[in-house]
């Protein structure tokens, strides 16, 4: 079997799977980083949602050899050095209800926010629209972003 | 009698729910022999520390509900505990738990007495040993923050100081509770206690279990429902690599596909093992199976829903008040309409999943179930084991709604941990999750109405027929009794009223769903009955006030009264909160339901946007609960705001299609749900009272329909009367 290296929350892992198997389950069953969810397998639901080179991707339909190139960011690399404050927003407002959902949640929140401080409605809408919470978190979710905006213009 | 409950069996047990509980309350001291050095277990679900830290036992699923934070909430109350050092452990399947299933929002309502009466107990155990040791009578001493205070004298004595006098007291066979006025942690706003691990990524779901030696599974089964295999090519299978068997999952060999309600046996198909899920997705893919379709009905949506409306006219009266063919004849117009609603999947985000290790006639399990007496009951009678050979975690669960009721997925999971002789993760993909789903009934609604002259309602008329959950897959029962019964709203409410079932058969699987047969009937009665106010030139809730009557104590049956007082109260609030009367814009509307539900009042306006073209944008719901006391705010609040959401997803997008004996949806782009950009703002009000609390998880859901369908109407003149909305 080939093997490749990936660069995995700033740590390089040299990981042993066929060229197609998608990030997620590299993620999962190899390196038992398991923030990361399965949810469909399609890239439809966002469950699994990681950031690659900073952008949020659905790991589920992204190769390992399409993931080379740059940092692979989880839900642990996320909170390597504490929480952020994304996450002290979440907790704030107490969001998960059942939570499976809540690390794409976070994950595609913090792509957001890493590009544009201040997002309308409109631009939360539009990165968090990928993402299903079946709950029906959503009221809170966007309250923890603007209040995460806030935090971090302090 | 859980996969079954009907709502006779659900309001019997609230009405009784005091006392029969706390006399069966079996939580008892460990009797210690000697003092302990260390912590001591006053009960199976409190423990003591002497750092000072409680730790207090969840014992229900935890799937979304906040359940895990809940109980303990009221452990801790009664117990005079001081929060910020108590710790909730997950309790495994236990009998010595009591009732330890998730659902049909008796969670609180079964185990509010239970948990008061074990955290009083020990309690009263630890102002017993302050007593002797502050030499105080214990009239005199009462329990807070984790101390034992006596307030004349201001003096306190920590728990953790008197876990050794403590322990050596039995507990009391009854005790008093504590007075509600005197509640320090019940009703605020406590953040979930799983909430650090779950934003870190830290929390473990039954999907994210890892074992020594384990092996990854998954199935690819019979679309058709109740169809078998007649032969397989695992050939390419086999060469995928990380392959390591192909077993078939043969339901005869086990009892065929049912084993009594609360134990369904597993769908017939192919399970892939490998060395990781990826490689048995794979593998699954490469399958080439002839199935064995000989016993389908071949149904498809259309001739299914053919038959339950001819199955109109062909019904059993399950409620007869007056005489409706009187009112008929007298009225000066009946007015009709039917109404429809679709099957409906639960798709919860985590997939069906189980890891089990079968191994040595000893049965460890970690399953997302609601259920995990159906569960053990389940392995007992596929494999004959004795309670005492099964082990049953219960870590976190991905969303539930009724769909984790049903055990098939852990059968499946036991199968194959059985025949590997290995740990066993077997992971369902999400097409498998949405084909072999135990559905929401779909359902056809005849109302009729007897009006008089001055438009008032003589009579009421509600046909409802469909394939009954009760009656799904070989069950036996009453069929109505899940689908429409004697309680059913506006019972005891008109003169002359008559509720009728027509009942077919199908062999589309069928199960609980949130809110299940009130999320059918309330679209048919609210849609109804803001019909009725336009007609009549009302307001809408102005006709509904005027149809309830003044606010009493209305009978429905036998013992059990509808307090309308409780209902009027929601209702006016939530026309203040929502700016009822005032005017909206062109092509905005605001729509008008409320309901009771497992013991709540709930009343929801929701109001919308209609463009041009007809797309619709939910902007807001207003919604005010009397769920009695609030437990939790914070979590109270998420339940209300998410049954909403679920309740209008639902009625936007939700629609589950069957054609050949196979459900047609596989997976999120043909089975829709809300996105966040979809999501309406939703403002909460919670009546505060201090009568007993009720139900909360379904209560939200039946309104949100019919509100959202009857502002779609007040924005457009377009009357919705078959769900989903996005194809009417």
């Amino acid at each position: 079997m080939p093997s490749f290296t990936l660069t995995i929350n700033n740590d390089k892992k040299v990981i042993s799977a066929e060229p197609e198997t998608p990030l997620l389950w590299v993620l999962r069953d190899i390196l038992d980083l398991t923030g990361t969810k399965f949810g469909c397998g399609k890239g439809l639901c966002g469950s699994c949602t990681i950031l690659y080179k900073g952008n949020s991707v659905r790991s589920c339909t992204l190769t390992i050899a399409a993931a080379l190139e740059g940092n692979i960011t989880t839900i642990e690399g996320l909170s390597e050095e504490g929480l952020q404050p994304i996450q002290e927003a979440w907790m704030e407002l107490d969001v998960p209800q059942c939570g499976y959902c809540q690390s794409g949640q976070i994950m595609a929140a913090s792509a957001l926010l890493s590009k544009n401080t201040r997002p309308s409605d409109d631009e939360i809408n539009r990165a968090m629209a990928g993402i299903i919470c079946r709950c029906g978190t959503y009221v809170r979710i966007k309250k923890a972003i603007q209040l995460a905006a806030n935090k971090l213009e302090e | 009698m859980i996969n079954t409950l009907d709502r006779r069996t659900f309001i019997k047990l609230t009405a009784s729910a005091s006392g029969a509980l706390v006399a069966g309350v079996s939580f008892q001291s460990c009797a210690p022999e000697k003092l302990p050095a260390t912590a001591h277990e006053f009960s199976p679900l409190i423990k003591i520390d002497t750092d000072g830290w409680i730790t207090l036992i969840a014992k229900n699923p935890e799937i979304g509900q906040g359940i895990k934070t809940a109980l303990p909430i009221i452990l801790a109350e009664e117990l005079g505990a001081n929060w910020k050092k108590v710790k909730v452990e997950q309790g495994d399947y236990d009998k010595g738990y009591e009732e330890q299933w998730a659902g049909g929002s008796y969670a609180i309502i079964l185990n509010w007495d239970l948990m008061r009466t074990a955290g009083a107990k020990v309690r009263h155990v630890l102002i017993q040993a302050a007593s002797n040791k502050m030499n105080r009578p214990v009239s005199e001493l009462s329990t807070i923050n984790s101390e034992v205070l006596h307030i004349k004298s201001g003096n306190s004595l920590p728990f953790k100081e008197l876990i050794a006098e403590a322990s050596q007291i039995t507990l009391p066979e009854s005790v008093e509770f504590k007075p509600i006025t005197s509640f320090e942690i019940v009703g605020k706003n406590i953040p979930q206690v799983d909430l650090y691990k779950q934003v870190s990524g830290e929390i473990k779901y039954s999907i994210d279990v890892k074992l020594p030696g384990m092996v990854y599974a998954t199935v690819s089964k019979n679309p058709v429902f109740e169809g078998g295999v007649s032969s397989y090519d695992d050939t390419v299978t086999r060469s995928v690599n990380g392959v390591i068997d192909i077993i078939e999952l043969d339901n005869k060999a086990y009892g065929g596909r049912l084993i009594g309600p609360n134990s369904p046996n597993f769908v017939n198909g192919i399970a892939v093992i490998a060395n990781s899920t990826w490689s048995a997705f794979k593998g699954a893919e490469k399958l080439k199976v002839e199935w064995n379709n000989a016993d389908s009905r071949k149904e498809n949506t259309e001739g299914i829903f053919e038959g339950f409306h001819s199955q109109l006219t062909s019904t059993s009266i399950e409620r007869k008040d007056g005489n409706i063919d009187i009112a008929k004849r007298r009225a000066v117009s009946n007015v009709e309409a039917v109404y429809e609603v679709p099957f409906l999947a639960h798709v919860t985000m985590e997939p069906m999943n189980c890891t089990i290790d079968y191994r040595d006639d000893f049965c460890e399990v970690w399953a997302p179930t609601q259920n995990p007496e159906a569960l053990q009951d389940g392995l007992i009678k596929l494999f004959g084991l004795k309670p005492e050979q099964i082990k049953i975690h219960l870590p976190r669960i991905g969303g539930a709604f009724g769909r984790r009721f049903y055990v098939d997925y852990a059968m499946d999971a036991a199968v194959l941990s059985k025949k590997m002789k290995k740990p066993v993760k077997l992971t369902w993909t999400r097409e498998e999750d949405i084909k072999h789903d135990w559905y929401r009934p779909a359902s056809v609604h005849k109302m009729n109405a007897s009006l008089d002259k001055k438009g008032k309602v003589t009579g009421w008329q509600h046909i409802l027929s469909n394939a009954s959950r009760k009656t799904s897959l070989g069950r036996e029962g009453n069929p109505a009794g899940t689908e429409i019964d004697e309680y059913e709203f506006p019972a005891g409410f008109i003169p002359n009223l008559q509720l009728e079932y027509g009942h077919v058969l199908s062999d589309v699987p069928l199960g609980q769903w949130r809110a299940v047969g009130h999320s059918a009937t309330a679209f048919a009665v609210h849609s109804f009955l803001d019909e009725l106010a336009i007609l009549n030139n009302m307001d809408t809730i102005d006709y509904f006030l005027e149809f309830l009557g003044p606010a009493r104590m209305v009978p429905v049956v036998d013992d059990y009264k509808f307090d309308l007082e409780r209902l009027i109260l929601v209702i006016e609030k939530v026309r203040l909160n929502s700016n009822w009367d005032t005017v909206l814009p062109e092509g905005h509307g605001r729509g008008f339901a409320a309901c009771k539900d497992s013991g709540s009042f709930i009343a929801e306006v929701v109001t919308v946007r209609v463009d041009k073209n007809g797309k619709v944008k939910i902007l807001k719901v207003d919604a005010v609960v009397d769920c009695g006391m609030v437990i939790n705010h914070s979590g109270a609040e998420a339940q209300v705001q998410g049954g909403i959401l679920e309740g209008l997803s639902a009625a936007l997008y939700g629609e589950i299609t069957v054609n050949e004996g196979a459900t047609l949806q596989s997976n999120f782009h043909d089975y829709q749900w809300m996105r966040m950009g979809e999501a309406p703002d939703i403002h909460v009000e919670f009546i505060k009272n201090e009568l007993p609390p009720r139900g909360l998880g379904e209560p939200p859901l039946p309104p949100a329909a019919p509100a959202l369908a009857n502002a779609i109407f007040a924005a457009t003149g377009q009357r919705i009367r078959k769900l989903p909305i996005n194809k009417s």
